[in-house]
């Protein structure tokens, strides 16, 4: 990646801003869109403003899928403690 | 490249990961029981986290039942390890992580080489979110739901999704992710963005994620339901 610190940010083009994204999202904690170094660049480039505001927005979702919604169905516990109950310290499977 | 003086950005921990891996009321004494032989104590232990490890399942292979398999082998792998748990993380990020490694074995056995994961599991041209950056964008319109978002995550290529599962909702860091992808941080990195340009392009085509029942059933189940499979 482009050494960004030496860079005047306002003057950057998309394809910079882009090839930096992934970087400046880690180090960012995931928010840039409204950091104050970016105004000028964002303003001067809006698809770049709204691409960020997107993959803030996806990432930010994300984070409620870590609650699940899916069961698995009965048979998997049936077979784990039919599995237990056979004794699955016998079975030298440990990997 | 680390982002230094003016550039540096403040480094957040990821402000919900503690709070979501937080202890659970009971677990502790489930545990402990469990640990001495108590059957009971083990099935509290299952029913307490199996959404959560089938879940994470069914979001990596992408298959019901296969997903169900990994299940049971994580339950039987955790009754088997359990004495092994020393309290140093939370227990769930202990069987995540123990979940995850069961998964991409099992992949790895599957036929899907991980031993350079960083190759195999970058998506064909097709796949790849189309680079017409800068063009005139038309932007996601209103906010994100978590349905949709979970179909188009569904149909993310498999590489991608691994990584975007593993990073933006379980909570891994890039480093942890490299490790159990025998892969670079820096390829993780690049990954979960390509991951998130690809669902933005997905999202912005809502024809593309409608289910094709025209039921709301989720599209992990939907995928699950038939077409596709993960590391063929």
């Amino acid at each position: 990646m482009k050494d960004l610190i030496s860079r005047n940010l306002d003057h950057m083009t998309p394809e910079e801003f882009e090839a930096s994204l992934p970087e400046l999202f880690e180090a960012g904690g995931g928010a840039i869109s409204n950091d104050p170094r970016f105004a000028t660049f964002f303003a001067a480039n809006p698809n770049c403003a709204a691409l960020v505001r997107d993959l803030e927005a996806i990432a930010e979702q994300a984070r409620s899928l870590f609650e699940p919604i899916h069961d698995p169905s009965d048979a998997v516990w049936s077979n784990i403690a039919s599995r237990l109950k056979d004794g699955i310290h016998n079975d030298g499977d440990e990997s | 490249m680390q982002l230094q003086g003016p550039l540096r950005m403040q480094t957040k921990p990821n402000p919900g990961f503690f709070k979501r891996n937080a202890p659970i009321a009971g677990e502790a004494d489930a545990i402990e029981r469990a640990r001495n032989g108590d059957p009971d104590a083990f099935a509290q232990l299952y029913a307490l986290h199996k959404r959560r490890v089938y879940t994470l399942c069914l979001r990596m292979l992408g298959n019901v039942s296969e997903a169900e398999d990994m299940t049971q082998d994580a339950f039987l792998h955790l009754f088997r390890k359990l004495g092994s748990f020393r309290g140093e993380s939370a227990f769930s990020t202990w069987l995540h992580r123990l979940t995850v490694n069961l998964v991409l074995m099992h992949l790895r056995k599957k036929g899907l080489q991980l031993v350079s994961l960083e190759e195999t599991i970058s998506p064909s041209e097709d796949d790849a979110p189309r680079r017409d950056f800068g063009s005139h964008d038309q932007t996601l319109t209103g906010s994100v739901d978590r349905v949709t978002l979970e179909r188009a995550v569904a149909l993310l290529p498999p590489g991608y999704r691994m990584v975007f599962v593993l990073h933006d909702v379980e909570g891994f860091e890039h480093n942890e992710i490299a490790t159990m992808l025998e892969c670079s941080t820096g390829n993780s990195k690049s990954q979960l963005h390509k991951a998130r340009l690809k669902l933005r392009e997905l999202l912005r085509n809502p024809q593309a994620l409608a289910p094709h029942d025209g039921s709301a059933q989720p599209a992990a189940h939907a995928v699950a339901a038939g077409q596709k499979e993960v590391a063929r």
